[in-house]
């Protein structure tokens, strides 16, 4: 085994170069481990490559990680001079060894301002370093980074309309066509890696925001594609708010996409949507049937999930979300409401949500025109309805107090039990008192009440 | 190590308990551990960690401190480290040939002021350098490459506040971008639409207290979600379904003392939870019972311990993670609801 100094730098250098060569031989590969293996055997290179798999056995960390590590910080203090094609190299085995070396990362940036390296490349760096740190905070800021700059190349500044159509705007269009779906592949795969990813999970919404602001299109797949994967993670926090995300998106919340990153960003939304395969629309145009599909959608999946998987406190989170989100979509676009209710299919009723009109007792189809229509006059008729006093109707509440009942009833499921209560417990604060009082009125200004971010002009608001 | 147990069939995120787990605190151990720390600098684990190494040096002095003894650690080598990791731009970084950054330049901030050595850096320089970070929507980047995170928000205006310079920057604007993040929860994330995360609001509720805006919490709805986070062991996750872990226990609690709900969480149970994380050989807590201590949930496990309160630590203040005493000395008062 290496002892000196020299024998330490000798070693060290082969395995960067082997490291480096594995990856010329084999462009595929899409995992890093370490192979437990305390002492160096035979005269072997420590680095296996196995199919698609780079292992690196462990007996060789200790010693080749504090080298790279130094040359890097030797480099840093401009006291030992690297080329370029070293720095790619040193900082690859540093990354891949320890992820959230910012400064590493920060060496790359450079290289690809300078055009050294390709931003795809280190894409693929980082997606190889997920594979084995999922949460490293570090890999998905510098992503978010690359990204950033991949957009800037696909949206160049001061290209408009006149220059679309063309060979290179094709080109360009399936450069960030591949980038989003690729960058929605690492975010799968380090969510399923470990449970509740929060940073896997954000820099997928982040990614919605900026690299596909707003398309409809877009936002659907990504609804229907997480639908099995949150069935098979019911546990996972994480992937249910991104569902509550994509629903937001879908019920036009512009607040979901504010403008907000980078300053510089090159293109409006409008821009570089137009560079993706188009959307049906904007969100805005949401058709109100495809909202009340949306919401019937995910609540009969969220009771089956929670019919099926009893006690997963995720489960009962994300209904407290869907509710609440139904709830105050309700209120704005069908102000004469409480009188439409969500009908689940554990309620032996499946298909179209039903509109009830005299407080839940008996239902008939929704006549989505007439509510439509009913737009404007909502307010007077929430306004009177509102001032009569305390609530008379609330026919979705009521169907959730149903279900609260059918779920307790005969439970044996301690957990269950705990959280249908607690679910019921904050129906009737949180809920009521959302319906009997604007917390925004409290502060007479528009602070951060539960729903400050809504764009949208509220009964409540009117009523003041 | 990490355990799950059944109730009904269900598996419940939560550890057990064992009836031997360490119940009372062992001041002295701890202050060794920590001690002993950062004597080890060959070892790996210490160059794994360098990137974060000044915030690792804030955790170690600040519960020495809470332990009253401060006096143990190196501090002219420690302020002469901080004064080698100022950079031309006036940020800070985590160690020497590392690029700044404002995670680093907070805890180097906080080192000093423990100290009482402000003056060893350039104190405009660092104030230069945060106003420059602050984006047109009032968010802030955490370094010059652009990345924004409410997290950065707390850092920004925890520096300034303790540099006592939260006037130049547009407050306004800051509070603006921060209120953006908040959930219908009550709670908040890294950035608008972002799930809502313990340590974020921490962050958040920090951020709103520095600056005087509390008030523009729905401190009940909060408190609520954050007293779901308490598990039958008694510790507090950061998230639904996540297991109990020591730090979380720490920025759960301290949101709830901000925000003026503290008393909504079961205190006893907490205290042996995370009495039970420390380990009774080698001094130090860990995140969860048996598992190896550090020295990060060693400061928020004796903070945490101190919020309770312990009155064999020294009363640490909910929003900077520092001791009062310290505070008091340089005049920064956060505001508390109460």
């Amino acid at each position: 085994m290496a002892e000196s100094e020299e024998e330490v730098d000798v070693l060290v250098q082969r395995v960067v170069k082997d490291i480096n060569n594995a990856f010329k031989k084999n462009p595929n590969i899409d995992e890093i481990g370490l192979i437990p293996c305390p002492e160096a055997r035979y005269n072997r290179s420590p680095i296996v490559l196995v199919e698609n798999k780079l292992g690196v056995e462990s007996w060789c960390v200790k010693f080749l990680l504090p080298y790279v590590h130094n040359k890097l910080l030797l480099y840093r203090q401009r006291k030992q001079w690297m080329d370029r094609d070293a720095l790619i190299d040193i900082t690859c085995t540093l990354l891949l060894l320890n992820p959230d070396f910012t400064t590493a990362w920060n060496v790359r940036k450079e290289l690809i301002q300078c055009g050294t390296l390709n931003p795809e490349k280190d894409l693929y760096l980082g997606k190889l370093a997920l594979t084995k740190f999922p949460k490293s905070p570090e890999t998905w800021i510098h992503r978010r980074w690359v990204l950033q700059r991949v957009l800037e190349e696909c949206c160049p500044r001061g290209t408009g309309d006149k220059e679309q159509g063309g060979p290179d705007s094709q080109a360009r269009a399936d450069r960030l066509q591949r980038v989003l779906q690729e960058e929605m592949k690492v975010c799968s795969e380090a969510g399923g890696r470990y449970p509740s990813n929060y940073n896997a999970w954000s820099h997928r919404i982040w990614v919605l925001q900026n690299l596909a602001k707003g398309n409809v299109k877009i936002l659907h797949d990504e609804l229907s594609s997480v639908k099995y994967w949150v069935s098979m993670h019911v546990s996972d926090h994480s992937g249910f708010h991104y569902r509550q995300f994509l629903l937001k998106s879908l019920l036009g919340d512009a607040n979901c996409f504010l403008d907000k990153v980078a300053p510089g960003l090159p293109c409006s939304p409008d821009e570089h949507c137009a560079h993706l395969s188009k959307g049906e629309g904007t969100s805005a145009e949401i058709q109100r049937t495809t909202v009340l599909d949306l919401f019937d959608e995910e609540m009969e999946l969220c009771t089956d999930l929670i019919e099926s998987y009893p006690g997963h406190e995720t489960l009962w989170s994300h209904r407290r979300h869907v509710f609440f989100l139904w709830h105050h979509w309700s209120k704005e676009h069908c102000p004469s409401s409480g009188k439409i209710s969500l009908l689940h299919s554990s309620e032996g009723t499946t298909g179209s949500p039903q509109r009830d009109a005299t407080g839940g007792r008996t239902t008939q189809a929704m006549d989505v025109d007439a509510v439509l229509d009913a737009g404007k006059q909502g307010y007077t008729q929430e306004t009177k309805r509102l001032k009569r006093g305390p609530l008379q109707d609330c026919g979705d509440l009521l169907s959730e107090h149903r279900f609260i009942v059918k779920i307790l009833k005969g439970c044996r499921n301690t957990e269950q039990s705990r959280f249908a209560n607690a679910y019921k417990k904050w129906l009737d604060s949180v809920i009521e008192l959302f319906i009997a009082e604007d917390p925004r009125e409290d502060e007479g200004e528009d602070p951060a009440g539960l729903m400050h971010q809504q764009p949208h002009c509220s009964a409540y608001q009117v009523l003041k | 190590k990490r355990l799950s147990f059944s109730v009904g069939g269900t598996q419940v995120k939560d550890v057990v308990i064992k009836p031997d787990a360490p119940s009372v605190l062992l001041l002295d151990k701890h202050a060794d551990y920590i001690a002993a720390y950062g004597t080890k600098k060959d070892d790996y684990e210490y160059t794994l960690s360098e990137y974060l190494r000044m915030s690792g040096i804030y955790w170690g002095l600040t519960v020495m401190d809470l332990m009253g003894q401060l006096h143990r650690m190196n501090e002219d080598e420690i302020i002469e480290f901080v004064k080698q990791c100022q950079h031309e731009s006036g940020g800070i970084s985590a160690s020497i040939g590392h690029d700044p950054h404002l995670l680093y330049t907070l805890s180097a901030v906080q080192i000093l002021s423990l100290y009482d050595s402000l003056s060893v850096i350039d104190v405009d320089k660092v104030v230069e350098y945060v106003k420059g970070l602050q984006q047109e929507d009032g968010s802030f980047a955490g370094d010059k490459w652009g990345e924004i995170d409410t997290r950065f928000s707390f850092c920004a205006v925890a520096t300034l506040a303790l540099l006592g310079k939260l006037d130049t920057i547009n407050v306004d604007k800051a509070v603006e971008f921060v209120l953006f993040c908040m959930n219908f929860d009550g709670g908040f994330g890294c950035r608008p639409g972002s799930e809502s995360h313990a340590g974020q609001i921490y962050c958040c509720t920090g951020f709103l207290s520095i600056t005087g805006q509390l008030h523009r919490v729905n401190a009940d709805l909060l408190g609520w979600w954050l007293c779901e986070r308490q598990l039958p062991s008694g510790g507090l996750n950061g998230r639904p379904e996540k297991l109990p872990d020591v730090c979380y226990s720490w920025w759960v609690l301290a949101s709830l003392k901000i925000i003026g709900r503290i008393h909504w969480i079961d205190k006893n149970k907490l205290r042996s939870f995370i009495l039970a994380c420390q380990d009774e050989e080698t001094g130090g807590f860990a995140d969860r019972p048996g598992d190896m201590v550090d020295p990060f949930h060693t400061l928020f496990g004796i903070a945490g311990l101190s919020l309770l309160g312990d009155e064999q630590i020294k009363p640490v203040n909910p929003v900077f993670c520092m001791p009062e005493e310290v505070l008091q000395r340089i005049g920064v008062h956060p505001e508390i609801l109460s």
